[in-house]
């Protein structure tokens, strides 16, 4: 605990300040390809043909890689493995990878990129979690569209609806986020001169990296070395693979370096999102102005591949009621899968979302009873010795009584 | 292709380029100073702010070509030798940098606010960074930043 309270001065600023910190497309190396993927402009559907033959003549063009040119596995993803690295058949969404393009020099990667034509025979997705749950939905996930479904109970729900003065019930509805990052997604790959490919990124993960590249490479994981740069910015978008295996691909095949930058546009269309959730809350209070039951129905839109949608939606759940103390509660949360852009981590990982309801809630209440909201919050809020809905027991450090009770003396509230 | 010769950081470079060369292009490919970083390549975000004849522009919405004989500050042309700028002191010490992606910029538009406006209030310094966007920290401490290194010019002005 000595640093709490003191100023240290964060090592990698002189770097950061001076222009030196070495960010990966910062790094060049001598006789380096360029690489970069064409990605799917549909949402879901069948690729029927690609013209391949014809961006292999294009000035500039060294490789055109589709999928049956990778070594070893073909997918990845943080849980389940179902992000193609490149398209085999099928898309599911906006920005899958379709073919890798390597070429000698930045000009011609624009140009070979521009000039991909791909056929598809389209299908008509689902873009709502509403429309993903119908039973005659099309299966985007594998063999259903939920990916996860947790239940958390306690207590007894219909009980607790008894004993409530007040009841209030709506939908709350949270936005797809965009990390936004300001460094875009950038990669270089090498070989060493001990045959080591070289992953140079910016990434959250490097451990989870080198067992993705050693997978798609098909090599052992000490083969394989990644090597963690500046990073500008991340915000959970860099838990996922992005540029990573595509770059030690074009490495593994061409015997050279190899650069892969992401223009901003396609970072956005890339890389994961922020989980939007529909919330459905239904919350009681005693005439005493204590919470007595939640109901609560979370759909988290998880788009096309799970990257870490069960666990984004499992902390929704676990923190469903705030920090607040409900005897009887009824939560469900569920990730769904859509043709949307995939969602994952980002900054708070599913307890950002549920505060929207939650909160709104306890202003609702408030004001049903007549309480300040400061104060109902105060008498409702854990501390320790509490229980979770989850059935933990608090045993220390539940500062949330002393925060309302300094919130109130400085804004002269009465608690 | 054509010849275009710039000053950049007070040293003169000569190349010839293709006519439509950016100049974030001319000074991360051509002349390898590798501090000017591009974040959107299109003008929203000034990560690749440099200050081109005294004025802050965007090196991703300017043409090298056009900038022919321009005097251009980069991040690498601020401290010198080992001696920072008060700037680059000021956002050490209030701990204005995070990922460090926006920073370059961010403090080339500073410098080219103090250099017009030692002054500059509040209100004024927010409209002198607005081009400058920061995804990492909330702005709070860079602002505070630019006020400390103010302060850090002004006391050193006055030393001389
Ligand atoms: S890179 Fe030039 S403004 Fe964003
Ligand atoms: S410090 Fe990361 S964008 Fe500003």
């Amino acid at each position: 605990m000595q640093a709490v309270g003191v100023n240290y001065t964060r090592p990698d600023v002189y770097g950061k300040i001076s222009g030196k910190a070495v960010y990966p497309d910062d790094i060049e190396f001598e006789g380096m390809l360029y690489a970069g993927v064409k990605r799917s402009t549909i949402a879901y559907g069948k690729v029927l043909s690609i013209n391949i033959d014809e961006i292999k003549q294009l000035p500039g063009v060294e490789y055109v890689i589709d999928y049956t040119m990778i070594p070893g596995a073909i997918s990845h993803g943080v849980i389940f493995k179902d992000i193609p690295i490149l398209v085999k058949d099928i898309v599911k969404r906006i920005g899958d990878c379709l073919i890798l393009i390597v070429t000698n020099d930045k000009e011609s990667l624009k140009n070979a990129l521009k000039q991909v034509k791909v056929e598809y025979e389209e299908y008509e997705g689902v873009f709502t979690v509403d429309d993903a749950l119908k039973e005659d939905a099309p299966i985007i996930g594998d063999g259903s569209n939920i990916l996860y479904d947790i239940k958390i109970k306690a207590g007894n729900i219909d009980e607790g609806f008894k004993e409530a003065l007040h009841i209030t019930e709506n939908l709350y509805c949270s936005q797809m986020t965009e990390h936004a990052f300001l460094q875009p997604e950038a990669a270089v790959a090498c070989y060493d001169d001990d045959g080591t490919l070289k992953v140079y990124v910016a990434t959250q993960y490097p451990h989870y990296d080198r067992e993705e590249v050693a997978r798609c490479l098909n090599v052992s994981e000490d083969k394989v070395k990644i090597i963690n740069t500046t990073i500008g910015g991340a915000f959970g978008a860099r838990e996922d693979i992005n540029p990573q295996c595509h770059a030690a691909i074009a490495t593994y095949i061409s015997k050279k370096p190899v650069k892969v930058l992401y223009t901003r546009e396609e970072s956005i269309i890339s890389h994961s999102k922020r989980h939007p959730m529909k919330m459905h809350y239904k919350t009681g209070v005693t005439k005493d102005g204590k919470l007595c039951a939640l109901k609560a129905r979370i759909y988290g839109d998880t788009g096309a591949y799970a990257s870490w949608g069960m666990n984004v939606l499992r902390k929704a759940a676990v923190h469903a009621t705030g920090p607040y103390v409900i005897p009887n509660v009824d939560i469900q949360a569920l990730a769904v899968y859509t043709n949307n852009p995939y969602s994952g981590a980002m900054r708070g990982f599913g307890a950002t979302q549920v505060p929207l309801a939650s909160e709104s809630q306890m202003d609702i209440l408030a004001e049903k009873l007549n309480m300040h909201p400061l104060k109902f919050r105060y008498i409702n809020s854990f501390e320790v010795g509490s229980n979770t809905a989850t059935g933990q027991k608090l045993v220390s450090s539940v500062g949330i009584k002393k925060c309302i009770e300094k919130i109130a003396e400085i804004a002269e509230i009465k608690l | 292709m054509i010849e275009v010769t710039l000053k950049i950081n007070g040293k003169m470079y000569t190349r010839k380029i293709n006519p439509m060369l950016r100049l974030i292009d001319f000074i991360r490919d051509e002349i390898k100073l590798k501090g000017t970083k591009e974040g959107c390549g299109e003008g929203e975000c000034g990560a690749c702010t440099v200050i081109m004849n005294g004025k802050t522009v965007n090196s991703c919405l300017v043409l090298a070509a056009s900038a022919n004989g321009a005097e251009i500050t980069t991040i690498e042309g601020l401290s010198n030798g080992d001696h920072l700028h008060p700037i680059q002191e000021a956002f050490i010490e209030v701990g204005a940098v995070q990922c460090g992606y926006c920073i370059p910029g961010m403090i080339l538009s500073t410098k080219a606010l103090l250099d017009e406006n030692l002054d500059a209030t509040e209100a004024q310094i927010k409209e002198g960074i607005s081009g400058n966007l920061c995804r990492c920290t909330g702005y709070t401490k860079i602002v505070e930043g630019v006020k400390i290194a103010q302060k850090k010019i002004i006391n050193s002005q006055e030393g001389d």
